[in-house]
């Protein structure tokens, strides 16, 4: 299959002259975010809304695991090669899941260069002995993740930043521990809602700071799998705070549950998320049809066995696949695996500007109109 | 043949009507459930109901009443926990539930694993289990380790973030042949790959039989990273290591 000879990110063009010399009348910025929204773009935007780092992106940048996770200026050299090298519409800095647990006194095992960071032990047996540190935000995690946020807004004006944020009832996991945690969903449901309610303001306070160092949208998961509890448990402990999250948050939001969650999208679409970054055990035919317009829907790529064990091709077609199915854009459904090949990747940018190219009807760089007035982005 | 009319316990029938719709296991469990004693059955539905203080006090009685430990566990512990694993496989039930459940079961085998281990009976084979490197979640494999205990087989448990040398180490040690491999993460699946690697390059490959497992996995993942078999669910597993422990008598 023919490919890209260079990616445009590597044309370094900013603002106007991006739109004007390649032809796009998008930035990937405004792309991402229009697409965010259900709203029209020049081509379907393929970004990353998790972690696309793999031990060669680490070579390329000389920034490497775990030292990247808690130093602002590796983690965005890291984070930049989503767009430097993959050509995606977005960048997301924060790669791993301790950010807010960490900070929040979670005992924290970074990882090795070749392995993700994850909590190691749980501090949590009362919601009542819960405290947000009155240096919450200055904690190591956090200097490392706002502080690459703003380097890479700086770099990448024209890129979509996207933030990341892990909701009360993922906190939870990590300072409950999961197995306490999912049953006193059943035996104690009350204690459940007060952890809930204490954490959620350091999930705010979390989102509020990456909006304001820039980043362009907050991806919040509240990992209320299928593979853990059922749709009532969301509908019951969750959907009335992700309502309110929704109008608080300050920016657009995605939301981000793993697994098969057909059976409860329609309750994310309730809950007024923007956006849902799904998996690719959901069928993108049936999670349209569930979701309509109310919120968009990206993501889908399978991780596994298409980005990780397939090829560039397998992976070109099964992004076709999905874009046909008619998703706002294409990402991969979560965090890929290290040993991910950077060339297996490309294929996520390069069949989202195949696809845009194969539908326009007058062989012109856009799938819809561009604005009538002939304003570019 | 036994109609479920048979079965004293009315919260076990009921179990079975409401919950059951596959013919050969409605069938199953009716004949289990017929031939077991009211007690037993008062021990299934505790475990289904996740009463683990009725488990607890239910087979430290039966064992007082001179019940024997290995009609104890099947007949009562393991039986109750099959009806959970199919209403889990069918989406009636989730994992608060199971947990809940696989709790009253531990309440229930810490008084039957003690006579057990005394009555000197050979286990049905070794089974090493471990979350693979990198992956701290182990809620499924804790699950797999007591089915797996239950359905006669020895387990070491090597615990989470477990390296392919421990794996080695742990097969050399035990002398085992089965080893089940479980991942949370699609970050952290292709260590069940470099596992595999591991034993091949030490010249083990061909000794050992794989099992792998976890939310993300699939059958065909299990097969790329060249594993003996996949495992959907906890019950699955010890079916699994069972045909496994044939093939490498």
């Amino acid at each position: 299959m023919e490919r890209t000879a260079i990616s445009p990110a590597k044309i370094k063009l900013k603002g106007e002259d991006f739109t004007r010399l390649t032809g796009e009348w998008m930035t990937p910025r405004r792309r991402f975010l229009s697409a965010l929204y259900g709203g029209r773009v020049d081509k379907v935007p393929a970004m990353t809304l998790s972690s696309v780092v793999t031990l060669e992106a680490m070579e390329i940048t000389d920034a490497w695991f775990p030292e990247a996770h808690l130093d602002a200026e590796k983690m965005a050299r890291l984070a930049g090669t989503a767009y430097e090298e993959l050509g995606l519409d977005t960048i997301m800095p924060v790669f791993h899941s301790q950010l807010e647990a960490d900070a929040l006194d979670a005992a924290t095992w970074w990882g090795t260069v070749d392995n993700w960071p994850a909590t190691s032990d749980h501090v949590l047996t009362d919601p009542e002995d819960f405290k947000i540190p009155s240096d919450y935000l200055k904690r190591p995690s956090f200097e490392a993740a706002l502080g690459a946020i703003r380097l890479l807004r700086k770099r990448y004006p024209d890129v979509g930043i996207v933030g990341k944020v892990y909701g009360p009832w993922s906190v939870g996991y990590h300072l409950v521990g999961i197995e306490n945690y999912l049953m006193d969903t059943i035996l104690d449901p009350d204690k459940i809602r007060r952890y809930l309610e204490v954490m959620l303001p350091a999930c705010m306070m979390s989102a509020h700071a990456q909006l304001e160092a820039g980043a362009d949208a907050i991806m919040w998961a509240d990992h209320a799998n299928r593979e853990l509890v059922s749709p009532e448990t969301y509908r019951d402990f969750l959907l009335e705070m992700h309502k309110e999250v929704t109008v608080e948050i300050g920016g657009p939001s995605i939301f981000h549950c793993c697994g098969e969650t057909t059976d409860r999208i329609d309750y994310f679409a309730e809950a007024g998320w923007d956006c849902f970054h799904f998996e690719s055990q959901v069928d993108p035919y049936v999670a349209k049809e569930i979701t309509g317009d109310r919120m968009s829907l990206m993501g889908n790529i399978n991780n596994p066995t298409t980005l990780f064990s397939g090829t560039y091709d397998d992976t070109y077609d099964a992004c076709m696949k999905v874009l046909e199915a008619g998703v706002n854009g294409i990402a991969p459904e979560g965090s890929v695996p290290l040993g991910t090949k950077m060339e297996v990747l490309r294929a996520l940018s390069d069949s989202a500007r195949d696809y845009s190219d194969i539908h326009r009807p007058d062989g012109r760089l856009i799938v819809h109109d561009p604005p009538s007035n002939g304003n570019v982005a | 043949m036994p109609e479920l009319s048979d079965i004293a316990n009315q919260y076990i029938r009921e179990e079975i009507e409401e919950f059951l719709e596959r013919p050969e296991e409605i069938e199953r469990n009716i004949a289990l459930f017929s031939r077991t004693s009211p007690l037993m059955q008062e021990i299934a539905a505790a475990l289904i109901d996740g009463d683990m203080v009725t488990v607890d006090q239910l087979t430290e009685k039966a064992l007082e009443d001179g019940v024997g430990a290995f009609e104890i566990m099947d007949d009562g512990l393991i039986a109750g926990m099959g009806i959970v694993g199919i209403k889990f496989r069918e989406g009636y039930v989730f994992v608060p539930e199971v947990l809940i459940s696989a709790r009253a079961m531990k309440a229930g085998m810490a008084h039957i694993e003690p006579i057990l281990a005394a009555s000197g009976v050979e286990p049905i084979g070794t089974v090493i289990m471990g979350t693979v490197q990198g992956d701290l979640h182990d809620i499924g494999k804790n699950l797999c380790i007591m089915l797996l205990r239950g359905g006669g087989f020895s387990v070491i448990d090597l615990g989470v973030n477990t390296p392919p040398a421990q794996f080695i180490e742990a097969v050399r040690e035990h002398g085992a042949h089965i080893i089940g491999m479980s991942a949370l993460l699609t970050t952290t699946m292709p260590n069940m790959a470099k596992t595999v690697e591991a034993f091949k390059d030490v010249g083990l490959r061909e000794a050992v039989r794989f099992m792998v497992g976890g939310a993300p996995v699939t059958p065909e993942f299990g097969k790329d990273v060249g594993a003996d078999g996949y495992g959907k669910d906890a019950l699955a597993c010890v079916e699994l290591a069972k045909k496994l422990a044939v093939e490498v008598s």
